[in-house]
């Protein structure tokens, strides 16, 4: 029997620990914060494939979170379950980046971030009046619940988010070593280069694109069967670009555990300021500014300067030829 | 225009706002031959580079390769259909390392017949030491190879070294020389920007003089050295 690498291993066992937690009992809080951190975490490692990997600092994620929850919403109230919405929701979202993306990939650096950045406020201010199906369903409002959630339990949506937040993270690994993330890295290191070695620029950085808002939608269509009502405010608000943004920053951008060390701090903060109100964003933006300037390549990329990696995984090689000894 | 020509330049201009960089330009490149261009600082050398490798679209005016009309296609298509560059100041891939820099030429680069082995690539241009830095720690003599290593490993038919041996010390102009002769008996065509005039003088079979985006003299190193409106053009 071949026995698999304990590099392999390790994230299995982690994620099937993860996936037993809703059986074993443990406190219910604790499940709704790994449900925001799983969330988070999709966001975020979606955010660095295209800022950290692809040199596109894409600043709608909102739009692809709110296009998705409104699709998934809407389909409820006309007969489509909301298991089919969250995936209609996210092939929205990626319809949506497939019709931005002719004018968008037009600008270059900060002028791709500012012309991806008003799209979420257009979307934001059509979704505030237009109202498809149905009368407003608490006075007035463009809000819609997601109906027909009931049934499915904080389990059934702690495993969904879970499997959202692992299967961003396998997309992305096996990105990187494929031919695409060689060709990603190439675009973001230098894109006169890229195009003279061959590398057609538009379409990689639509697949990329696509990809992170099909994710990003299912993630954030998933958030909505969670917290079952979206309104133009919600769906679009420009947290949803922060939190992946700050989460990615933090964890380290262009590093493939940035995003997972950033998620996993910002969900925490996030919890522990709730009761602050505005002074949550203001200490998350202080700890975002002195990360910046303390750790340029965030808490991932200072691990791995200090060699914070190599005692962990000098035990795993130990450990592994002594597996292969006996 | 003749059979055996790989790159014809018809009439080209380019301008920049008022600012013309290229002017009425026509010449021909003929299959194996190493063209020099020639000029003082600005004489619009470069920006020939870019018109001819899809970085920018003339004006006006045609350009053909091996016979197609490929004027205003964009850098990547050229580089599928035979065309690399190197640049004059190196654009490396900074985080790759040199192997990955000119892998994702040899990825990307079309599906023409295969090339040259890296290592031999790397051999040629004498990078087999540096092959597995990244390429932000190398010294800019080194990313000067990377730059011809990249252009040959996607297999072109024709390759533009944008002055290659600007930089040089006079004791690396032979290397410099013998690659280009190697590249030469492989049966690409050349074109070749060089300030150095050893360098012009000795790889080249013809040369052409631009002056102010004009073509201002064309022939053998020996005549075009002779010619007065190219004494003029250099030494006012």
């Amino acid at each position: 029997m071949k026995i698999p690498r304990l590099t392999t291993l390790v994230p299995v066992v982690i994620l099937v620990l993860l996936a037993l937690f809703p059986l074993i009992g443990i406190p219910l809080n604790w499940l709704n914060y790994l449900f925001s951190f799983f969330i988070y975490l999709a966001l975020a490692t979606m955010w660095n494939l295209l800022a950290g990997y692809t040199g596109l600092i894409m600043l709608c994620p909102h739009a692809f979170v709110g296009l998705a929850g409104y699709t998934m919403a809407i389909g409820t109230w006309v007969g489509v379950p909301f298991q089919a919405g969250l995936i209609a929701g996210a092939a929205v979202a990626a319809l949506f980046a497939l019709l931005i993306s002719y004018p968008v990939f037009r600008m270059k650096g900060i002028y791709f971030a500012i012309g991806t950045l008003v799209l979420p406020e257009a979307l934001k201010a059509w979704f505030s009046f237009w109202r498809p199906v149905g009368t407003a369903y608490q006075g007035g409002g463009a809000g819609y619940a997601v109906a027909g959630v009931a049934g499915f339990t904080l389990g059934d949506k702690y495993w969904l988010a879970l499997a959202i937040a692992a299967v961003s993270i396998f997309v992305v690994h096996i990105i990187l070593r494929a031919r695409l993330g060689l060709g990603l890295t190439a675009i973001r290191d230098n894109e006169n280069t890229a195009a003279s070695s061959g590398v057609n620029i538009f379409r990689l950085k639509l697949s990329s694109f696509l990809i992170a808002a099909f994710i990003m939608g299912i993630a954030g269509a998933a958030y909505y069967i969670h917290n079952p009502r979206i309104q133009p405010t919600s769906g679009f608000n420009i947290s949803w670009l922060l939190l992946p943004l700050m989460a990615t920053v933090i964890g380290g951008e262009g590093i493939e555990e940035g995003p997972i060390i950033g998620a996993a701090i910002v969900t925490f903060l996030r919890f522990l300021l709730a009761d602050y109100g505005a002074w949550s964003l203001f200490i998350q933006g202080i700890i975002l500014v002195v990360v910046v300037v303390v750790m340029p390549q965030g808490i991932a990329g200072l691990l791995r300067q200090v060699g914070a990696y190599r005692l962990p995984l000098r035990l795993f090689k130990a450990a592994e030829a002594k597996i292969h000894k006996t | 225009m003749s059979e055996t020509a790989v790159l014809s330049i018809d009439r080209v201009s380019k301008h920049f706002g008022g600012i013309v960089a290229v002017k009425d330009m026509t010449f021909e490149v003929q299959a194996g031959e190493v063209l020099g261009l020639m000029g003082p600082n600005g004489a619009g050398k470069t920006t020939l580079l870019n018109i001819i490798a899809g970085t920018y679209s003339p004006s006006s005016g045609r350009v053909h390769f091996c016979g197609r009309d490929i004027t205003g296609l964009p850098a990547h298509k050229l580089c599928h259909l035979g065309i690399a560059r190197t640049y004059q100041i190196p654009q490396p891939f900074t985080s790759l390392s040199a192997r990955q820099n000119i892998l994702v030429a040899t990825e990307y680069g079309g599906k023409k017949a295969a090339g040259m082995e890296h290592d031999k690539i790397f051999d040629l241009v004498n990078l087999s030491e540096q092959k597995d830095m990244p390429a932000r720690d190398l010294a800019t003599v080194s990313l000067k190879r990377l730059e011809l290593a990249r252009a040959l490993a996607s297999n072109p038919t024709l390759i533009l070294l944008d002055e290659i041996a600007a930089g040089s010390t006079d004791a690396e102009l032979p290397r410099i020389l013998g690659i280009i002769e190697e590249i030469h008996k492989m049966g690409k065509t050349v074109v070749l920007v060089e300030h150095v005039m050893k360098v012009m003088v000795e790889a080249v079979d013809r040369i052409i003089v631009i002056d102010k985006g004009e073509k201002i003299a064309e022939g053998t190193p020996g005549e075009v050295m002779k010619d007065e409106k190219v004494i003029a053009a250099y030494f006012g």
